[in-house]
């Protein structure tokens, strides 16, 4: 049954009055680290289409963060190119579906996933709570820079067109397209599925299943910490971040999705600043957001703003 | 060699004989501790450490609800992913009021990942040159043991066990005795050789990237994955079984997985997925529910489920 109420549900999440100050300080000091990018074939995974690398670079606090690229043998000098951003729980895959889709593809694993764990490794479940207590040390600050630090990878690649480059996940991958999308202006184009990451504190009260109900675990082991832990996430909630976004952007929601609510959904999409933007929800549907009908959507979307077509 | 997959062939009996012989060889030894920070008024949660054949030391989540029992119970057999979750993500925790539930990290997903640090992809072909030496082997064996543990425990009922996930469960149900209910996802091990030639999407990529490197091993991989073969499997399983087909016109759809379904001894249930993780969610727990005597499901559900 559609929850009829999702979309006049009234948000709790507050933008902090320094946001901007917070994140431009987090900046400033990745900025001071080289990406010392590295690139490496991997001939087992790749084929007569597609070329497969292991990629590395450095993000925050020196972390080395590993990443999947593909790339189609035939290919224009210059190829637009898609940053696929991974779930919340999922291990990054290696992104060939793009690839032969004709785009250069970019699949990140930010710190403490699979490949990315040698220096920060908190857990699953753990990562949604890591030091929550503290925006400068929380789990997401270096994790969010990770992502963008790919964009600067692209940016680094020749036969990368720098001014076709696309962001897509769902899930924390739709959480992650936000926030990428918000803060590196070279993003022209953005597809965000059921996102998560937006709108904490709303989510912890409209639903209790993981990866969310980690935060009310550890409220109910901390209760005192309640008001550092909201003052924490607001800094890293999408929706605070969504005002930012510029470049077209779709997203696509499940009317029954149990993990990341209709409703925080909806509040994300009011605050996208974007003019060119296009809510997908979808009735009878789930944390899959519609995703099967939805992927000639976001094809259709992504040839359109970076190869072109009509 | 004589195909092992056929489910009247004595080298699988043999293969799966060997391996459970090599298994009770080690004792579970199992470290039960107590995880208050996932502990809640209806639900007391355990990491549990046990030993598999190897030896090998896995990693497990126990959650038992408060009260007296004794409580049906779902065992959410290894998954083809790094992650271990404690239950399954989207599933309401209040899940946990009702049954036992008892999820286990095989050798190589995390908190099970030392020595051995399994990749994904990567899994699915490490060691498949050899019936002996392919890694499912003891993941299958991890399976099974983590079964045998959750069935030792005091307040479950014995009469109300749930084994559910992909592959895996189906395996660990044929194995091992005490499963009275399976919902099973195919994934990897049905007709693997012949499926992963009509895609390109991983995992069943894999054996297309592994073949594709050393074609020379074609035959030695379909001798081992006969041993894996889930219609096999299928046969020694009495239990009642859900099968969750993909949605028609998909690779393991209803039709694909029809000798599967065939083979298996017990009353089996088919539904086919109408691609929407809704409803086929909403099926599946309903299911269990019912076939476990929980006459409130509904309020058990994840609140953007509830009718």
């Amino acid at each position: 049954m559609p929850r009829t109420d999702a979309k006049t549900y009234r948000s709790r999440v507050k933008k902090p009055d320094d946001f901007d100050r917070f994140w431009d300080d987090v900046l400033r000091q990745a900025a001071e680290i080289p990406l010392a990018p590295e690139i490496v074939p991997e001939p087992l995974r790749t084929s007569d289409d597609i070329e497969t690398f292991q990629v590395f670079y450095t993000s925050l606090d020196h972390v080395r963060v590993a990443a999947w690229y593909c790339r189609p043998r035939r290919r224009a000098e210059r190829t637009p190119a898609i940053m696929l951003l991974p779930g919340y729980q999922m291990d990054p895959p290696i992104p060939k579906e793009w690839a032969r889709k004709g785009y250069i593809a970019l699949s990140v694993a930010p710190r403490g996933k699979l490949r990315s764990l040698r220096q920060f490794n908190p857990g699953y479940p753990n990562l949604l709570t890591h030091n929550i207590v503290d925006r400068h040390t929380y789990a997401y600050r270096g994790f969010y820079v990770d992502t963008w630090r790919g964009i600067d990878f692209l940016l680094s690649r020749p036969e990368v067109e720098p001014t076709r480059i696309g962001v897509t996940g769902s899930s924390q991958g739709g959480g992650l397209t936000v926030t990428t999308a918000a803060m590196r202006h070279e993003v022209r184009a953005a597809a965000a599925g059921a996102p998560y990451l937006c709108g904490y504190a709303d989510a912890i009260e409209l639903t209790h299943t993981y990866p969310y109900e980690e935060i009310n675990d550890y409220l109910r082991l901390h209760p005192e910490s309640r008001e550092k832990v909201e003052t924490t996430v607001a800094y890293f909630d999408g929706t605070n971040f969504a005002d930012r976004i510029r470049c077209p952007i779709v997203v696509n929601i499940g009317l029954q999705d149990n993990v990341c609510p209709p409703e925080t959904g909806y509040e994300l999409f009011a605050r996208i600043g974007a003019s060119d933007k296009q809510l997908y929800p979808y009735d009878g549907h789930g944390h899959d957001a519609g995703r099967i009908k939805h992927s000639a959507v976001v094809d259709r979307f992504f040839a359109q703003h970076l190869r072109g077509e009509r | 060699m004589s195909a092992p997959g056929d489910r009247t062939d004595g080298a699988f009996a043999d293969y799966w004989r060997q391996a459970l012989d090599e298994l009770a060889c080690y004792p579970a030894c199992p470290e039960i501790d107590p995880l208050p920070s996932r502990a809640t008024e209806f639900a007391t949660l355990y990491n549990v450490r046990l030993t598999s054949l190897g030896p090998y030391r896995l990693f497990g989540y126990l959650s038992v609800p408060r009260g007296r029992g004794p409580f049906p119970a779902i065992y959410y057999a290894p998954k083809y992913q790094s992650v271990l979750e404690i239950i399954p993500q989207g599933t309401a925790n209040l899940q946990r009021s009702r049954y036992i539930t008892f999820s286990l990290a095989a050798r190589g997903q995390r908190n099970a990942d030392m020595p051995y640090a399994a990749m994904f992809p990567g899994l699915l072909t490490d060691g498949i040159a050899g019936s002996a030496s392919y890694v499912f082997r003891g993941i299958v064996a991890d399976a099974v043991r983590g079964l045998e543990f959750l069935l030792m425990w005091p307040e479950l009922d014995p009469a109300r066990v749930v084994v559910m996930g992909n592959d895996m469960a189906l395996a660990a149900a044929a194995l091992a005795r005490g499963a009275t209910h399976v919902v099973t996802t195919p994934a990897l091990f049905h007709r693997t050789a012949e499926l992963a030639g009509k895609t390109q999407a991983y995992p069943l990529e894999e054996i297309n990237d592994y073949l594709r490197t050393y074609p020379e091993r074609a035959v030695a991989v379909r001798d081992t994955l006969a041993y894996y073969e889930l219609g096999a499997f299928a046969s020694r399983v009495t239990a009642a079984t859900l099968v969750m087909a993909g949605a028609a016109g998909t690779l393991l759809d209803a039709r694909a997985l029809e000798p599967l379904v065939a083979a298996l001894r017990g009353p089996a249930t088919v539904y086919e997925s109408e691609q929407s993780s809704y409803k086929d969610g909403l099926y599946a727990e309903r299911w269990i529910a019912a076939q476990c005597g929980v006459t409130d499901v509904e309020t058990i559900l994840p609140e953007h489920w509830r009718p």
